[in-house]
């Protein structure tokens, strides 16, 4: 089975690729991998829905396609179909907005021992961002 | 950077981004960078150029003294320079590009990993095209490429940047005006 690369803020995820739509995957495995799936209210995580007005474009039940996914969430995405691999992200506008709140995002990323680190594991302290690089 | 991260115990993490997600949540253009996040979870300074040391003070122009005592009197007295509306107003916002630019960089860090040079450089040049004044990725991507980042292509983009009126950081702190 073709592996299909998905990148996000998360991260990258590994998906067999099956036949359904432009980058079809397993509903499951895409809800494991993203929080997402899609619910009669439309595509849910968590607490939050998107209504999807073509559901059968989106999701045949037990595959789902992530380019209609990457669509009907308003995200940018570059498929790169030649090497099975897809990244999606903030379009500029939503991501403009997002920092004018001045809420500090949570991201989570690994350390040198391979450890998952949060920005929210250090809560109601004073927080120093430092961004460099090793070269 | 293990070796130099381990050598002595630190009292904060340091985290691996390869794919510059804190670059794109927070609109760092450059490095090093520093902002400040209180205690709320607010933002209270954005990303700003702020060296660590002035080992690189007559190429950038920055004093780092000036961060540093600006952070002491945050951390130790709760002072604030900036109000929010100040803090929004110097924020780096990403264009449409730069976004769609920060992806390919992803694409192409992937395919590098997996040994996919010919498609790791073919995103490369994409996310150039896309972001050609975007240090974090045109920078970001020499050591991709192997080109060393701080020799010939490093001047030449420096030069290109410059001639492009230097965008980057709005804030300039420490930034000589000499």
């Amino acid at each position: 089975m073709t592996q299909l690369t998905v990148i996000d803020e998360s991260g990258s995820h590994s998906f067999g690729q099956v036949g359904f739509g432009e980058l079809g995957v397993s509903s499951d495995d895409f809800a494991r991998a993203t929080g997402w799936s899609l619910k009669p209210e439309g595509l849910c995580k968590g607490e939050i829905c998107v209504p999807v007005r073509d559901t059968a474009a989106m999701s045949n039940g037990a595959q789902i396609d992530v380019a209609e996914f990457a669509r009907v969430t308003g995200r940018n995405m570059v498929i790169d179909a030649s090497r099975n691999v897809m990244a999606m992200g903030e379009q500029a506008s939503i991501r403009a907005a997002s920092m004018a709140t001045l809420d500090a995002p949570n991201f989570t990323l690994p350390d040198i021992n391979g450890n998952l680190v949060s920005l929210r594991d250090f809560a109601n302290r004073k927080k120093l961002i430092l961004a460099w690089s090793s070269w | 950077m293990k070796e130099w991260a381990t050598k002595e115990p630190l009292s904060y993490p340091v985290l691996i981004d390869a794919m510059h997600i804190v670059a794109d949540l927070y609109g760092i253009v450059n490095v090093p960078a520093a902002l400040w996040i209180d205690e709320n979870d607010k933002i209270v300074r954005p990303a700003d150029s702020t060296p660590a040391s002035d080992m690189w003070r007559s190429f950038s122009g920055v004093d780092s003294a000036v961060h540093h005592d600006l952070l002491r009197r945050w951390v130790r007295h709760n002072e604030l320079t900036m109000d929010a509306d100040a803090v929004r107003s110097f924020q780096v916002l990403p264009t449409s590009e730069v976004q769609q630019a920060r992806l390919h960089r992803r694409i192409a860090v992937s395919l590098h990993e997996s040994g996919d040079e010919s498609g790791a450089l073919e995103h490369m040049d994409k996310a150039e095209q896309l972001a050609p004044h975007d240090w974090t990725i045109r920078r970001g991507n020499m050591p991709l490429r192997g080109v060393d980042p701080f020799g010939e292509k490093f001047m030449e983009f420096v030069g290109e940047w410059s001639a492009a009126g230097s965008p980057g950081f709005k804030l300039g702190t420490g930034r000589e005006t000499k």
